[in-house]
């Protein structure tokens, strides 16, 4: 046999054991549609946000491999995770490629999850985090930290010394809970602040207004507010209005609704602490992309807490 | 002789029967629920999956005990709105007895059980002695529950339920889930007491005309208190089933239990007024109920337009119901 032919041959069986090599490389399965489905914790405007960041991913998925994705959006009508978890499994029923999953509370919905991983379905979560022992993607930022900054702005601007109120949100959502708590930490850090009073709003505007309105006739010397979730500010904001006391209760909100923002605008809120649900949503779908073609991910993807001035958001 | 003949043979030898059979007001909601059943099965190719059946099944059973309870009451011309916070509350005692107290897990769940019923007394005591309207009074103590709940959980969920009673939310029985089982053990219970004891004959007369049973020495407080324990029971069973399938006691428990066994047991022809209806029919609402959840989710309909389609499918089912039912008076 020449030289020739024995380079010849070499080659081919490099080129072929590549070639298997490729085939078997993580990432590299590909398929021309996917089917993914989001889970949101209730219809929420703050879900929508996750939602369009979703629709994004599947935007950049199609322009750049041309395979379709369709997101399928099926959010429970009220925070219960029953519901949820109902909606989870007729989900996993119609096997999509993946699911991402807001979990309203990682213990109950952990039978939910497992039927899921036992289907080999992709699962992500997201604003949430996975049951003890379940490994599962995550994606998210941290609750604690986002609340702490809220109420560190306001005992700034308070210099230290005044009266205040907490918007506790919904008090059974571990979300919630923990903004509420880490306020109550960051407060307890200051002896010339006094919690003079505690409001649930359960995630809903017109609550929040009613019970900041009360909060604020019963506490004539509040100085300031902070909220645990995104309907509390914008409800605490419209109560302020009402009451004619802009500019002497001060606001810092969370996250950011369009009527959060104008808060901000109009001067009845100083600033928001803010998640980034766009990002939660766009990386939700980006993971599970990845998952289906079989490659690696990582275990946990930070979107990080944004702090909202009128300033920063150039109003 | 073909079998279509042998059927018209028969039928024209015994007339009144099939008569009979289509004059039940039960036929109405049950022909709904299979053309949904049948409709959804030739719609998605999902919806027959032995999952996704034991996800219907499943769904169904802790909503559908609640209606069994709560359609007794509708029976009497009672309402409980109590129901779903009495099973939120016992499914959170449970959960404390077991994990915080240590208790045997067996032993919470019937303390749980005795505590639903007591509360269910509770109801029907104050209902019956003070003459107050069971739906004015339990819009009271659902509060009275439901407050308990946040008092006792501070809003956290109870977690480290054990595993052995978790088998009563999470196992199957030949690949049936375990409350689906439970709750047709309880179905069967419940028509058999009101169908065939005197005690159900009772409850349709008091449910008619509460006087006039009265006249007949009927002690009609003494089962409507009854009752009252019985929907109690049932509902903190259907809390505890729950606490079992998730592992946790959630304080949100029972907030989806309010509404929808009214619902349910309105769709299954079970008046608000009392006396009319059956609790088979209030099962087969809730099953209608669960069905269209279920599609709703299998054909991806947006959030936002899921309570319009769900409610439009509802009023179509009880327009059919209806329709059939006068077609059948007028034929009669």
């Amino acid at each position: 046999m020449s030289k020739f032919t024995l380079t010849l041959a070499a080659l081919a069986c490099s080129v072929t054991a590549f070639a298997a090599v490729a085939q078997d490389a993580p990432g590299t399965k590909t398929a021309d549609s996917y089917r993914f489905v989001i889970v949101p914790k209730v219809v929420h405007p703050w879900f929508d946000k996750v939602n369009d960041g979703a629709q994004m991913a599947a935007v950049a998925i199609k322009a750049q491999t041309g395979s379709d994705v369709e997101i399928v959006y099926s959010a429970p009508q009220s925070a219960d995770v029953v519901q949820q978890n109902q909606i989870l499994e007729s989900s996993i029923a119609t096997r999509p490629d993946g699911i991402a999953v807001d979990l309203l509370d990682p213990a109950g919905n952990r039978a939910s999850l497992e039927d899921a991983k036992s289907q080999g379905i992709p699962l992500t979560l997201f604003d949430s985090v996975p049951p003890e022992g379940m490994a599962i993607p995550y994606i998210g930022s941290d609750f604690c930290e986002q609340a702490k900054i809220a109420s560190r702005r306001l005992v700034e601007l308070l210099d230290g010394k005044g009266k205040v109120a907490i918007m506790m949100g919904v008090p059974t959502a571990p979300n919630h809970s923990i903004r509420a708590e880490c306020h109550r930490e960051v407060f307890a850090e200051y002896p010339g602040i006094e919690v003079v009073a505690e409001g649930i709003d359960n995630d809903d505007i017109q609550v929040a207004q009613q019970q900041a309105a009360a909060i604020m006739q019963a506490n004539p010397e509040l100085d300031g507010w902070v909220a645990s979730d995104a309907a509390g500010p914008v409800g605490i904001g419209q109560a302020i209005v009402e009451a004619g006391k802009q500019g002497e209760v001060i606001l810092v909100g969370l996250d950011n609704l369009n009527e959060m923002i104008d808060l901000i605008r109009d001067g009845v809120a100083d600033s928001s602490s803010a998640s980034r649900p766009e990002l939660q949503g766009y990386w939700s779908v980006m993971l599970l992309w990845q998952q289906a073609t079989g490659a690696p991910v990582p275990s946990f993807i930070d979107t990080g807490n944004a702090f909202l001035t009128k300033d920063n958001l150039g109003l | 002789m073909s079998d279509l003949q042998k059927a018209d043979a028969a039928q024209s030898k015994n007339p009144g029967m099939l008569k009979a059979v289509l004059r039940n007001p039960l036929m109405g909601v049950l022909a709904v629920l299979i053309v949904i059943f049948v409709a959804s099965s030739i719609l998605s190719p999902y919806f027959l999956t032995p999952y996704n059946m034991s996800v219907v099944g499943r769904g169904l059973a802790f909503v559908a005990l609640v209606t069994i309870g709560q359609a007794s009451l509708m029976l009497l011309g009672e309402l409980d709105l109590s129901l779903g916070t009495i099973g939120g509350l016992c499914g959170i005692v449970t959960g404390m007895l077991m994990v915080n107290a240590g208790m045997n897990p067996w032993l919470s769940c019937l303390l749980a059980l005795c505590l639903g019923a007591a509360l269910g007394f509770i109801n029907g005591f104050l209902t019956t002695a003070l003459r107050l309207h069971s739906l004015v009074l339990t819009i009271g103590t659902a509060g009275i529950y439901g407050g308990a709940i946040l008092v006792l959980t501070r809003g956290v969920a109870i977690t480290g339920i054990p595993p052995e009673i978790q088998f009563l939310g999470r196992g199957t029985v030949w690949g049936i889930p375990m409350p689906f089982v439970i709750m047709l053990v309880m179905l069967l219970c419940a028509v058999f007491l009101t169908l065939k004891t005197p005690f159900g004959r009772y409850m349709y007369a008091i449910g008619n005309n509460r006087d006039a049973a009265r006249m007949l020495g009927i002690r009609v407080d003494r089962i409507r208190v009854l009752v009252f324990v019985l929907a109690g029971a049932l509902s903190a069973l259907a809390g505890v089933l729950l606490v079992a399938r998730l592992g946790t006691a959630q304080p949100s428990i029972g907030n989806s239990w309010v509404l929808g066994p009214i619902a349910a047991a309105v769709i299954g022809g079970v008046a608000t007024t009392g006396g009319v209806g059956t609790i088979l029919g209030a099962i087969c609402g809730a099953a209608i109920i669960g069905i269209i959840e279920n599609i709703i989710v299998l054909f991806g309909v947006s959030p936002y337009w899921q309570g319009i389609v769900s409610g439009a499918i509802v009023v179509i089912a009880i327009s059919f119901d209806a329709i059939s039912r006068r077609w059948l008076r007028k034929e009669s």
